[in-house]
């Protein structure tokens, strides 16, 4: 995919949830939070289809595995992100549906671990650059 | 993930550090949020918990002052007015947006004509503009 197809494709399902948030905020529908969250849930599905797509083509024959260690722990980590982000929305619906009434601090936990792992790498590469 | 950080640093107009800025930003904030609806930190105003935001903001836009003096200083005029007016329209509008919001979550009731369609709009601006800028980028 190009550059403008992803911008496109992120663009699109921000703008759709936008709409539905705010609609939803102001109280003009009254559909269920996990139905406002739809844009998320199909968005974040896409991205888990492409990198285990991505991933799988390491088992077609004759790939040699020492060429893509380190793409392959990167693309583990984009998983867990995508699948933290994916807990963070799903608890956060079933709290604000009131079918849990756990604390927000507990609802924010994968929120916390993925902001933190993407900071860890923000800053390797800031720091990986200036040691260039 | 979807986009390389390359790209990302190109389409949205910042330097890594400052995504890195905002993001911590973005942790502390959640944290305060989380802290005051869990009702341990009831007293705590909600102008406070947007602080490490409005921080965030208030340093990149430092930053962004700085790097564009430099690149001017360097004969980059052009290069240096349009980063400084690309940044200073996103933050603009992220603040306007920050400072709405906290408005109506301060007020709740008394705030009834701020309605959340008109606290989102800069976003809205926002998506546009990032849209059209990644148009350039491609």
């Amino acid at each position: 995919m190009s550059l403008a197809q992803r911008v496109l494709l992120t663009w699109i399902f921000s703008l759709i949830f936008l709409i539905m948030l705010v609609l939803k905020l102001d109280s003009k529908i009254h559909w269920n939070w996990f139905l406002i969250f739809l844009p998320v849930w199909t968005f974040d599905t896409i991205l888990i289809l492409m990198l285990v797509v991505k991933m799988a083509s390491r088992c077609k024959p004759g790939y040699d595995p020492r060429d893509g260690q380190q793409t392959l722990r990167k693309k583990v980590w984009y998983l867990l992100a995508i699948l933290l982000k994916l807990g963070f929305c799903v608890t956060l619906c079933a709290r604000l549906e009131r079918l849990t009434d756990i604390w927000l601090s507990v609802v924010c936990i994968p929120l916390w671990s993925l902001l933190v792992g993407a900071m860890v790498e923000l800053g390797y590469n800031v720091f990986h650059y200036r040691r260039d | 993930m979807l986009f390389s950080l390359r790209e990302l640093v190109q389409w949205l107009g910042f330097a890594t550090f400052e995504l890195f800025l905002h993001l911590g930003a973005l942790l502390v904030f959640s944290v305060l949020v989380a802290l005051r609806a869990d009702l341990f930190a009831p007293g705590m105003s909600w102008w406070l918990v947007f602080v490490p935001l409005f921080a965030a903001d208030g340093l990149s836009t430092y930053f962004t002052a700085i790097v564009s003096i430099r690149l001017y200083q360097e004969n980059e005029k052009r290069l240096a007015v349009l980063r400084l007016l690309w940044v200073l329209t996103v933050l603009s509008l992220k603040l306007v947006c920050e400072v709405l919001l906290c408005q109506k979550l301060v007020e709740q009731e008394q705030a009834r004509d701020l309605w959340f369609g008109l606290i989102v709009s800069p976003l809205f601006i926002l998506l546009q503009l990032l849209m059209i800028r990644a148009c350039r980028v491609n």
